[in-house]
């Protein structure tokens, strides 16, 4: 926990300066969880918005300041979860395809063949984006808390009210549905490169 | 098989790295100067609309509830004025009925021998 469950209990209660506080102590990390999510820098300080906005409206309704961190991370994963759903719909004649050169720069970073400045960090952020959205909103959001943000099964129950098994099931194909696409592109890619 | 088993694992060993690697690329940001000011900026405009929201249901239903009385009284009033018909729908229909069964009384044919 970041901060004490007193000054959860006083933001709760309608107490601004404490929901400043609040706010304060956990926008750095819900804004980095935002930008592995949804992948586009500059629409993250919105989603950020709209889930501290709704933190507002809905701390009357936390059962109590232990569960907190579960709460604000649900709230983050929905917040999330309409963001991609409306750019899906924004882009669906748009083809996600990965172009050839990100996945050849996908496979370089998975085997740290190269030194990682900023362009390469950007095009690393594009060829898994484009990776991610082989999969549903709802995937996309569980498989990058798991593999990215490394939560523990765990803490997802605690966030989605699931079970560990259903899961896991869940999780195992989303993975399986990435990989697919991984190697099925970086094949294709690997077959393109080596007829010229 | 070996050989495809090895490359799955490979495969998943590599989709891992690329995640970590995504991780990097993607660290916990700064948020901007005007991140609070903003953030309670929409708190602020949100509960502006609800209070709109709020005076706008509660004129309504306080029209809902004057057109309902006045509703009430209209027919109240023209209700004792028109006399309504005291039979029910069943009964009028039962009646129509009945009438309707005498054109289908049997007819009764006499031969000439009976009539002598």
């Amino acid at each position: 926990m970041l901060v004490d469950y007193e000054l959860i209990r006083r933001a709760r209660a309608g107490d601004g300066p404490a929901f400043n506080q609040l706010v304060t102590a956990y926008r750095k990390r819900i804004l980095g969880t935002i930008a592995r999510t949804i992948g586009r820098p500059e629409d993250v300080e919105d989603v950020g918005q709209e889930v501290f906005l709704r933190l507002y409206y809905s701390l009357d309704q936390l059962r109590s300041a232990e569960v907190f961190e579960p709460w604000l991370y649900r709230l983050t994963a929905n917040a999330a979860y309409d963001y991609l759903r409306k750019r899906r719909r924004r882009m669906e004649s748009r083809m996600a395809d990965l172009s050839e050169q990100q996945v050849l720069l996908a496979d370089a970073v998975a085997g740290e063949k190269i030194d990682r400045d900023e362009g390469q960090k950007k095009r690393i952020r594009e060829a898994v984006d484009a990776l991610l959205d082989r999969v549903s909103e709802e995937d996309r959001v569980l498989l990058t808390l798991k593999e990215v943000e490394g939560l523990s099964l765990k803490e997802l129950g605690q966030i989605y009210h699931v079970k560990e098994n259903a899961l896991k099931v869940r999780l195992f194909r989303a993975r399986q549905r990435v990989l697919k696409a991984f190697t099925g592109a970086r094949n294709k890619a690997v077959g393109v490169s080596s007829l010229r | 098989m070996d050989h495809q088993n090895h490359q799955m694992e490979s495969d998943d060993a590599r989709l891992d790295a690329l995640f970590e690697a995504y991780h990097d690329a993607c660290p916990d940001l700064e948020p901007g100067a005007d991140f609070m000011p903003r953030l309670w900026q929409r708190i602020e405009a949100r509960q502006g609309m609800s209070a709109v929201f709020g005076r706008l249901a509660r004129n309504l239903a306080t029209a809902a509830l004057a057109l309902s009385t006045l509703l009430g009284l209209a027919v109240s009033i023209s209700g004792s004025r028109v006399a309504l018909p005291s039979e029910s729908y069943v009964e009028v229909l039962a009646e129509e009925h009945n009438s309707a069964n005498l054109d289908f009384e049997p007819v009764r044919l006499t031969t000439a021998v009976e009539q002598r």
